[in-house]
C-alpha cells in the first residue's frame, strides 16, 4: 500500500473571516508563500496541484488551471476535488496517488473559498425539482430528519449537543485564526436557547459560512526523510466512501458511510481507536460530531449522548476534540472548510498546539462529510488516520 | 393546538422537469403519483431516475400508486428563504410510501401536537402555475 509513502511536511491556514475583502487567489497566494516559507520547498519544485472544490469557483470548469495560472505554477498534474466538504482531506489522499504513480512529487494542496462574499454556485434543476419547491433550506432540514429520527429510535439528550457545542467553542477561544464573532464562551443553556433553525436544530447547531483558505504540502516519504524533514504527518489509512447504500430505496438515516469509511482507514493503518491522540471530525452540523462518534466506533450505536457525557473532549482531555474549534467555532470557509479540520490534525502532530497541544502527538483522526441527498445523511464520508514521525 | 403554515399561500416556482422526469410531473396534471418501478426486480424507487438504481439499467415501468404512507421523519421550518419566507413555521418530512420509498414534501393540515414520526398519511395536491401540481402529505385520519 502506497498512503504512507508519502507525507504533509507543512501547513498553512489564513485568518477566517466573516465576509472578506480579499479575492479567493489572494487567500491562495497567501497559503502557497506560507508553505514556501515554512519547508523551504521553492516554487519551482512544486509539481503537482489539488484543489478542493469551492462556491467561489463553482461554475468554473478551468479551475485548477486558472489557479496554477495566477499563481504561476508549472505543474505535471493539476486537479480539482469535487466531492463537496469531503474534498480537502481527499486531495490527501489523491496527492498520494499521484506521488505514487510517479506523475509529480510536491503537490500543493490548497482549498480557499470564498463563499461570504463570492458565492458563484449554478442552479441545477434537481434542486428547483424535488426540492427548493417544498421550502427545504438544505443542510439545516437535512439535520433537523436526522435528528428526529435519532430521538425516535434512541432518545437524544440536547444537553450533551451542547457540551460539544461548548468544548469546541473554548477551543477557538484558543485559536487566533478562528473568525473573531465566535471566539467568545457559551454555556451549554446558551445552546438549548438558541433560537430554532428547522427544529431540533438550533442556530448554535450550525456552521457559519465564512471566507478563508487553507493547505499542505505533500511530497514521497523519501524525500520527507532525504530533506531531513524533522516534522511530519504520515497518512497511514484512508477510507472514503460516495452515496453509501446508492441502491437501497429505504435505510436507516442515522447510519453513515463513515462506517465503512472508519473500518477502511483503520485497518489499513493498523491503529486502534485507543492510539488515538485528536479527533478532528467534519462538523458542518453539532449532531454529525456525535454520529462519527457512533460510526467510528467510540461508543455503541444509541450511546453516543452517554458517551459524551462522560468523556472530557477538551485540548488536555481524554478524546481532544477539534482542538482549534472546528468549523462550527472557527467558521466554515465554504467547501475549504474541511482543511480547518485537517490543518488543526497536522499542527498538533507536528506538536506546534501551542496553548491547545495535545499530550499525546503520536495518531489524529481527520474525517469528512461531503453533500447531504435527498432523504438520505451524507453523499461522501471519509476518515483518515494520521500518524507523527516523532 | 399550534398551528403550522400549510404553506398554500407560497408562490411556488413551477419545476423544469428533466428527460427523464416529464413524465411524474406530466402526470401530476390529473393529480396522479407514479413511480418508477424495475421490473427486473420488482422494485420502486424515488425520485425519477435515468437508471434503475438496483441493476444501473435505463428500461423501467411508471405506475400510479395509491401515495399513502407514513412519516419517516420530519422537521418545522422556522427559518425559511424566499418565496417560503413569512410563511413559517411550516413542517416538511420524509414519507415512506407503502411501496417502501421515500418522498420529502410538505406536510398540510396538520397541527403540530399531531405531527410524529409514523403518523400515516396520504398525498394531497397543491396547484402550481403551470397546470402540474406539486404533492404533499396530509394526515389519514
Amino acid at each position: 500500500m502506497s498512503l504512507h509513502d508519502c507525507a504533509i511536511v507543512g501547513y498553512a491556514e489564513t485568518k477566517i473571516v466573516e465576509k472578506g475583502t480579499k479575492d479567493v487567489w489572494e487567500l491562495s497566494g497567501e497559503i502557497l508563500g506560507s508553505l514556501i516559507r515554512t519547508t523551504g520547498i521553492e516554487k519551482g519544485a512544486i509539481d503537482g496541484l489539488i484543489l478542493s472544490s469551492s462556491m467561489t469557483s463553482a461554475g468554473n470548469v478551468f479551475w485548477s488551471q486558472t489557479v496554477a495560472d495566477q499563481l504561476a505554477l508549472q505543474v505535471n498534474f493539476a486537479q480539482t476535488v469535487d466531492i463537496g466538504g469531503c474534498s480537502p482531506l481527499g486531495t490527501v489522499a489523491r496527492a498520494a496517488m499521484a506521488i505514487d504513480s510517479g506523475l509529480c512529487n510536491n503537490v500543493l494542496c490548497l482549498f480557499a473559498d470564498t463563499q461570504a462574499s463570492e458565492d458563484n454556485r449554478p442552479k441545477r434543476p434537481f434542486r428547483q425539482e424535488w426540492t427548493s419547491a417544498i421550502g427545504y433550506l438544505g443542510p439545516p432540514t437535512a439535520f433537523g430528519f436526522i435528528s428526529k429520527r435519532y430521538e425516535h429510535q434512541f432518545g437524544l439528550d440536547y444537553a450533551a449537543l451542547g457540551k460539544l457545542a461548548v468544548t469546541q467553542r473554548n477551543h477557538a477561544i484558543l485559536n487566533d485564526l478562528a473568525v473573531e464573532k465566535l471566539r467568545k464562551p457559551i454555556t451549554v443553556d446558551d445552546y438549548l436557547n438558541s433560537r430554532m433553525i428547522a427544529e431540533p436544530i438550533r442556530l448554535l447547531d450550525c456552521v457559519m459560512v465564512c471566507d478563508g483558505a487553507s493547505g499542505v504540502l505533500v511530497t514521497s516519504r523519501k524525500n520527507a526523510e532525504r530533506k531531513g524533514f524533522t516534522k511530519a504527518a504520515i497518512p497511514l489509512g484512508y477510507g472514503e466512501i460516495t452515496h453509501y447504500r446508492a441502491g437501497e430505496s429505504v435505510f436507516d438515516i442515522t447510519e453513515t458511510g463513515h462506517l465503512v469509511a472508519a473500518r477502511k482507514a483503520f485497518e489499513q493503518s493498523g491503529t486502534k481507536l485507543s492510539d488515538i491522540g485528536s479527533f478532528h471530525p467534519y462538523d458542518d452540523f453539532i449532531i454529525a460530531i456525535m454520529l462519527q462518534l457512533e460510526m467510528l466506533g467510540f461508543c455503541k450505536r444509541g450511546q453516543g449522548c452517554a458517551f459524551i457525557r462522560e468523556t472530557d473532549l477538551s485540548h488536555g482531555g481524554d478524546l481532544p476534540l477539534n482542538t482549534g474549534g472546528g468549523q462550527i467555532s472557527a467558521g466554515q470557509a465554504g467547501l475549504a472548510g474541511g482543511g480547518t479540520n485537517l490543518v488543526e490534525a497536522v499542527r498538533q502532530l507536528f506538536g506546534e498546539g501551542g496553548k491547545r497541544q495535545v499530550a499525546n502527538r503520536k495518531t489524529a483522526v481527520v474525517t469528512g462529510i461531503g453533500g447531504i441527498p435527498y432523504t438520505r445523511n451524507f453523499a461522501t464520508s471519509s476518515v483518515m488516520v494520521l500518524s507523527s514521525n516523532a | 393546538m399550534t398551528k403550522l403554515n400549510d404553506t398554500r399561500l407560497v408562490e411556488r416556482v413551477p419545476p423544469s422537469p428533466l428527460s427523464f422526469t416529464r413524465p411524474f410531473w406530466d402526470a401530476t396534471r390529473d393529480k396522479r403519483f407514479l413511480l418508477q418501478y424495475d421490473p427486473r426486480n420488482g422494485k420502486y424507487q424515488f425520485f425519477p431516475r435515468p437508471v434503475s438504481i438496483y441493476d444501473g439499467q435505463g428500461e423501467l415501468e411508471w405506475r400510479e400508486v395509491s401515495g399513502e404512507g407514513e412519516i419517516y421523519s420530519y422537521t418545522i421550518e422556522v427559518r425559511a428563504r424566499p418565496p417560503f419566507q413569512g410563511h413559517e413555521p411550516f413542517a416538511l418530512g420524509i414519507v415512506t410510501l407503502k411501496e417502501n420509498v421515500n418522498v420529502m414534501a410538505n406536510i398540510v393540515n396538520c397541527d403540530r401536537e399531531e405531527l410524529r414520526i409514523g403518523l400515516p398519511v396520504r398525498v394531497c395536491w397543491l396547484p402550481l402555475s403551470n397546470g402540474t401540481h406539486l404533492p404533499a402529505f396530509e394526515p389519514r385520519r
